[in-house]
């Protein structure tokens, strides 16, 4: 899986805006804060439905990773993004990306629907709002777009099979014992790799070196 | 409860993107409800999520197909906003020993003095989740001072204690530990003296016991 075309490496726009405030002009399209700011003080539309035609197509190729059926993606995407629409009020780009809030989002839509099928019965409320969240109260720079972009450079920069594994853990519907058969290594090695590259893509995150 | 053992990175990052097994996920969320430091990590593997559905390619969705749902869209704008769940009193809820941890009321009820222990062998109990997939999900009793067979792993299993302790040669585990094993590992837990240790704990897939213990606790608990 390759990102698309509109990933820079770089950008004219990191320097300004780790100091700017987010100011309601188009922006890179990597960057949703100033939509998002705009639909959640102004409901407004046409900024929501931009983060919606980027957004869509992308958590369909989430969710059909997770294993969800076309139509059922379809109808998980929908609603994540609906309740985007709708709990916008309590966005807040000092501790959240949108990306991660979509994401968690989506998954727990996902997993919810999971457990609702026969044998299983609804286990968890899990928190999709912000004030749950344990860093409540710690701005987290640590999701700055330029900081972003260091992440998406430094997961290109992962050994290859890591990068591999890391994508595979999220987007393949696969336990790490599937993914180990499937690649002919031990479920001992899977693991450590994904550890190894979740400590270096951890320091990113979370805005340390 | 400060947990001193904590969930493996490749757990924590399989529970973020969704693809954990259910019944490891009951486990993890159990720990994830009394410790801080592995909820920051799952924090930090969803950034890494949002990122990769931010950068990954566009789904194709034919056009036709994909006005429809914008329109669609755009129609349930006035949705009435459904309402948050109240926030959980955790405070109130890890004061009650009686209490068992949240993640673990639908498999098991929410007391602990009201479960019903099924024998397995010599100072031994098991609980099986009421409902599971495809793996297995339950909880241990064992007698304070007692050694359990010595067994690997063929998959993953994690294991939290809700209540009193044991040591193996990776540790002491205390309540709110989680041990988060796969097949390189053969163990053979010892409980501490004083208090029965109780936890939970979920399988990918059997347990190997070796020698006549596999014959004798297999079928008994169905692992
Ligand atoms: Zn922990």
């Amino acid at each position: 899986m390759t990102a698309d075309a509109a990933t820079g490496s770089t950008s004219p726009f990191e320097a300004t805006r780790i100091v700017s405030t987010p100011t309601p002009q188009a922006r890179d399209p990597r960057d949703w804060t100033s939509e998002m700011l705009s639909v959640a003080r102004a409901r407004d539309r046409e900024c929501f439905m931009r983060i919606y035609d980027y957004f869509m197509p992308r958590l369909c190729l989430y969710l059909r990773g997770l294993g969800a059926a076309e139509m059922i993606a379809e109808e998980l995407a929908q609603e994540a993004l609906l309740r985007l629409w709708q709990r916008a009020d309590m966005y807040d780009p000092s501790r959240s990306r949108l990306s991660t809030w979509l994401f968690r989002i989506a998954r727990n839509l996902h997993i919810d629907r999971v457990r609702r099928e026969p044998n299983w019965i609804q286990v968890l409320d899990e928190p999709e709002r912000m004030d749950m969240d344990d860093e409540s109260g710690v701005a987290t720079s640590a999701e700055s777009y330029a900081e972003h972009v260091d992440l998406k450079s430094r997961i290109d920069k992962l050994p290859a099979i890591q990068a591999r594994l890391i994508r595979m853990s999220y987007f393949e519907a696969k336990s790490h014992q599937e993914i180990a058969d499937e690649l002919g290594m031990p479920l001992g090695t899977v693991k450590s790799s994904l550890r190894r590259a979740f400590l270096k893509l951890q320091g990113d995150v979370r805005g340390t070196p | 409860m400060t947990p001193c053992h904590h969930l493996d990175p490749s757990t924590v990052m399989a529970y973020a993107a969704g693809t954990l097994s259910l019944e490891l996920g009951v486990v993890v969320a159990t720990h994830l409800s009394v410790c801080a430091h592995c909820r920051r990590q799952v924090r930090d593997a969803e950034r890494i999520g949002g990122l990769l559905v931010e950068q990954q390619q566009a789904a194709t969705i034919d056009a036709p197909r994909r006005e429809s749902l914008r329109a669609a869209m755009l129609e349930r704008l006035d949705d009435a906003v459904p309402a948050l769940p109240p926030v959980p009193q955790n405070d109130a809820e890890s004061a009650d020993p009686d209490r068992l941890p949240k993640p673990l009321h639908p498999y098991f009820g929410p007391s602990l003095s009201a479960l019903k222990w099924r024998w397995m062998a010599p100072g031994m109990y098991c609980i099986r989740a009421r409902r599971s997939g495809g793996g297995s999900l339950f909880m241990l009793k064992i007698a304070a001072g007692k050694s359990m067979p010595l067994h690997s792993h063929g998959r993953s299993e994690l294991t939290q204690i809700l209540q009193g302790a044991y040591s193996d040669a990776l540790g002491h585990f205390a309540p709110g530990d989680v041990a988060d094993l796969d097949s390189d590992v053969l163990h053979q837990p010892v409980t501490v003296p004083g208090v029965p240790c109780i936890c939970v704990a979920a399988l990918d897939a059997p347990l190997r016991f070796p020698g006549w213990l596999a014959r004798k606790l297999q079928p008994l608990v169905g692992l």
